[in-house]
């Protein structure tokens, strides 16, 4: 709830009307203004005055509650609908669902990336702990993690281009009559760049962590009895150390999926990728506040999922998680 | 073992990523790739705003007449036009052979359709400024559309250029505001194949154009976000042409053999300005103004000081990276014969503006290195504001305040919101300088209407300037149905106001093009106007042998 109303007033309190933007050509009529503010209900009070509130009055009190832009804000929410954009003049929840889809591919296959080769290393680098391997793998994630990503990105898109990949869009036009597995391939092929520029960036974070937190648990004593016991390596890091070293990992890789939902928006503009963070950015520039109200909604509601998936994946990982 | 087939599956994943696809298959198909920064934001005509969709409709719709590169107009969808002896009614004889992309005909009712729709629907933000002085619209039984106009316009052509002729059987059907139109079925040399917002534009080229039919057979409009990655496109020859791009990229594609780079002025040509608040006491808006502006701008000496002290050459050199010339006055170049080219620009020189400023008075009478109004009262101190929103604007800016520091003039320099810019503009006079730019239409009318004392409560004034002469030649200019002679007033009306020192313009905004020579050849090179993506180039560009 407390989301819905800042999400509200967020793009309500930011000084002038969007009906105004376009308002420096001479071919713009008084009357398309007016047309204009209307159609997306900006002629309307946007709250009306509360009683409680005074002496600090937030609008008229003699008009109708719920003729007021923010209780057709909240009833359009509660019937899924978001508004229209501004910019594109088409429906929100259009453009956010075909971004959104876009963004999750591409987030998906560079999280799934970043987390296998980055706890790969962590785990190598902590069971190496303290010899060269450690700390060149040490080095390598500091210095890949602090890479601007937007700098890594141009770099990498210069390089692919001189070796013929794709750097921009997510598909070839005029792909979209060939068979699936051609389309498939062609999307797979643009999403290399994007995809290894996001992998480089987050590897190292997932690597650190992994290596700080694994190293904290070999040092336990019930490590050292397993390998009194004479267990394999594979064995105690399989069925001793990784499981419990998992946590601290876990809260990052939540914390990253909700909040990358948002898009990489640097990855996305670098390679034009048509995903949600591109979509913000526009409609940022464009002062596109219907498109920006639903994906903060978005967003919002991804990170509380991300959260409460990662608090249930607690309790399974750790027995002494209850959810009850 | 969960980790072994992890990496499995990543590896497969990578591989068939490296080995499937390739680029598209098109066949013997022949396709020009063209390059751009932006996306269409709507491909329904009466609602888009940017120049991209209107790259678009040019395109795939026709209209009553065709706006040449050279600001000059064709009649296409007509054989004949006549207009009547009291200049009041025009007579289309619309041409027979005309037909839509889906093979149903177009007549004179779809026009009439279209120009009602487009006049009869207050939503669509500038088709009612083009439709305003039509009183009636028929269609005859003869396929003849007859418009009647309120009054005698001299500029009918840019009336009905940007009127484009919609299908009737669709658009009857649709809500006119919220039709997306995604399969926007037209006339023109080009059709609609496949649009995927903010990712790419298909076209395929109508070869039954019943005018200009094109002699590719695909045309490819893909948007980079990135401008970096839009260059590189062209220089790794992903892309054919790119449009929309950097000046900071010229230096790099000029190396490239195979690429040719043209700067001219875009076909909606715009203006970046600087205005010169200068609205007087009498003359400031009833309710709305607040007319703070500073006093001495309303001096023709201050402004003509500033003018002179303004070296243009130098902002073309570091805003633009020399790619462009300095401005006149409001009405481009890329306007063809409307631009009055016999105006001699007031050479930069910082002794003769000092000279002014001497002669008329401004002296540094308190001696803190800043002049005074004549009286002594205040400093010559100007808020200079642009919207933040603008790349150019800071530079702009940064140059302005040492140029003018040598005459002893300071400036605060600030960048504003685009609304608050807004806001303090126009028609409230709350600003002393601003840095903005106006778009032009093909039609000098709009532009020179900006100046008129008329537009001074409305807002579209932005310097607050009032002449009575000026205002009578904008009257006598709007109803002079002579060619030549309108073309002569419309030139004497920017003497005046460049006599006036009314803006100060440091340049016409340029449009930077390059393509690459070995993959089409035909490209339209030898007009003010450089516009490789409107028909008049696609529609006769062919593969280089």
């Amino acid at each position: 709830m407390f989301v819905l109303v800042l999400n509200f007033f967020l793009f309500r309190v930011l000084p002038g009307d969007p009906a105004r933007a376009g308002v420096h050509d001479p071919r713009l009529k008084k009357d398309s203004i007016e047309a204009i503010r209307v159609r997306f209900g900006l002629d309307k009070p946007v709250i009306n005055c509360f009683e409680t509130l005074n002496p600090i009055k937030l609008g008229s009190c003699d008009i109708n509650p719920l003729d007021t832009q923010f209780f057709i804000y909240l009833k359009n929410l509660v019937t899924g609908e978001l508004g229209i954009s501004y910019h594109t003049n088409r429906p929100v929840a259009t453009v956010l669902a075909e971004r959104l889809w876009n963004t999750v591919l591409l987030i998906g296959a560079g999280q799934i990336l970043s987390i296998t080769v980055g706890a790969f290393f962590g785990v190598f680098a902590a069971w190496k702990a303290r010899t060269a391997i450690d700390y060149g793998a040490l080095a390598t994630s500091l210095v890949v993690w602090s890479l601007p990503t937007f700098w890594l990105g141009i770099i990498l898109l210069f390089w692919g281009s001189a070796n013929g990949l794709p750097i921009g869009g997510k598909a070839t036009p005029g792909m979209s009559s060939a068979p699936l597995m051609q389309q498939w391939g062609d999307i797979a092929r643009h999403m290399i760049l994007p995809t290894v520029t996001y992998t480089i960036v987050y590897m190292g974070e997932y690597m650190l962590i992994m290596r700080s937190s694994l190293m904290d648990v070999l040092s336990e004593d019930y490590i050292l009895t397993a390998k009194a016991k004479g267990l394999g390596v594979f064995q105690i890091l399989r069925d001793h150390a990784l499981k419990n070293a998992m946590l601290p990992l876990v809260t990052i890789i939540a914390i990253n999926l909700g909040f990358t939902v948002a898009g990489a928006i640097q990855i996305e503009t670098v390679f034009s990728w048509p995903g949600l963070g591109g979509a913000i950015f526009e409609a940022v520039n464009r002062r596109d506040f219907p498109v920006l109200q639903g994906a903060f909604l978005l967003i919002a509601v991804t990170v509380i999922v991300a959260n409460l998936i990662a608090d249930l994946t607690y309790s399974y990982l750790d027995p002494r998680v209850h959810t009850e | 073992m969960k980790q072994r087939t992890f990496y499995i599956i990543v590896l497969a994943a990578l591989i068939l990523a490296a080995c499937g696809g390739g680029p598209a298959g098109t066949g013997d198909k022949v396709t020009v790739r063209i390059g751009w920064a932006g996306s269409p934001d709507t491909l329904n005509p009466g609602m888009a705003v940017l120049a991209e969709s209107y790259t678009l409709f040019e395109l795939v719709y026709d209209s009553m007449y065709e706006l040449n590169l050279d600001g000059t107009f064709t009649l296409t969808l007509a054989e004949s036009a006549n207009l009547s002896d009291d200049a009041l009614v025009w007579t289309y004889k619309i041409r027979d052979d005309v037909k839509f992309h889906d093979g149903v005909p177009l007549t004179a009712e779809d026009i009439v359709f279209s120009y009602n729709l487009y006049q009869s629907t207050e939503d669509y933000p500038w088709m009612g400024s083009y439709t305003g002085y039509f009183e009636t619209m028929e269609a005859t039984d003869n396929n003849e559309v007859v418009i009647t106009l309120s009054e005698p316009i001299p500029n009918i052509e840019s009336q009905l250029v940007f009127l484009y002729v919609l299908p009737k059987h669709i658009w009857e059907n649709e809500s006119a505001v919220e039709f997306e139109n995604t399969a926007m079925i037209g006339s023109g040399p080009f059709k609609m194949v496949e649009y995927k917002q903010s990712e790419f534009v298909q076209l395929a080229a109508n070869k039954e154009h019943f005018l200009t039919p094109p002699k590719v057979d695909e045309a490819i409009f893909q948007t980079f976000e990135n401008t970096d990655a839009l260059v590189q496109a062209l220089k790794t020859g992903q892309m054919d042409m790119i449009t929309e791009m950097p000046a900071t990229a010229v230096a790099t594609l000029e190396k490239e053999a195979n690429v040719d780079i043209y700067v001219g002025a875009p076909f909606a040509p715009t203006v970046t300005d600087i205005i010169l608040n200068q609205v007087s006491e009498e003359n400031c808006p009833e309710g709305d103004g607040v007319c703070t502006g500073h006093p001495a701008l309303q001096d023709r000496n201050v402004r003509l000081a500033l003018a002179y002290a303004t070296d243009k050459k130098q902002i073309v050199d570091i805003v633009l990276l020399g790619n462009g010339a300095p401005g006149l006055t409001l009405i481009p170049d890329g306007l063809g014969v409307w631009y009055n080219d016999s105006l001699k620009d007031y050479e930069f020189d910082l002794a003769k503006a000092q000279q002014i400023l001497d002669d008329a008075g401004y002296k540094d009478s308190d001696g803190d290195g800043i002049r005074n109004m004549p009286d002594g009262s205040r400093n010559l101190t100007f808020r200079v504001n642009w919207p933040s929103d603008s790349v150019d604007g800071p530079r702009l800016a940064e140059l302005l305040s040492g140029m003018w520091d040598k005459l002893d003039i300071k400036t605060e320099l600030q960048a504003m919101d685009p609304d608050a810019l807004t806001a303090v503009c126009c028609p409230a006079f709350d600003f002393d300088v601003m840095l903005w730019g106006w778009g032009s239409d093909p039609d000098p009318s709009l532009l020179l209407s900006v100046m008129t004392t008329d537009e001074i409560p409305t807002g579209s004034s932005e310097t607050g300037y009032s002449n009575p002469e000026f205002d009578a030649l904008y009257a006598q200019q709007a109803v002079e149905l002579n060619f030549d002679k309108r073309v002569e007033i419309v030139w004497k009306m920017q003497e005046i106001v460049h006599n006036d020192v009314v803006y100060i313009i440091p340049y016409y905004d340029p449009n930077i093009q390059a393509f690459r020579t070995d993959r089409f050849t035909g490209w339209i090179t030898d007009q003010a106007k450089i516009e490789f993506s409107d028909p008049s180039s696609l529609v006769v560009i062919e593969p280089v042998k």
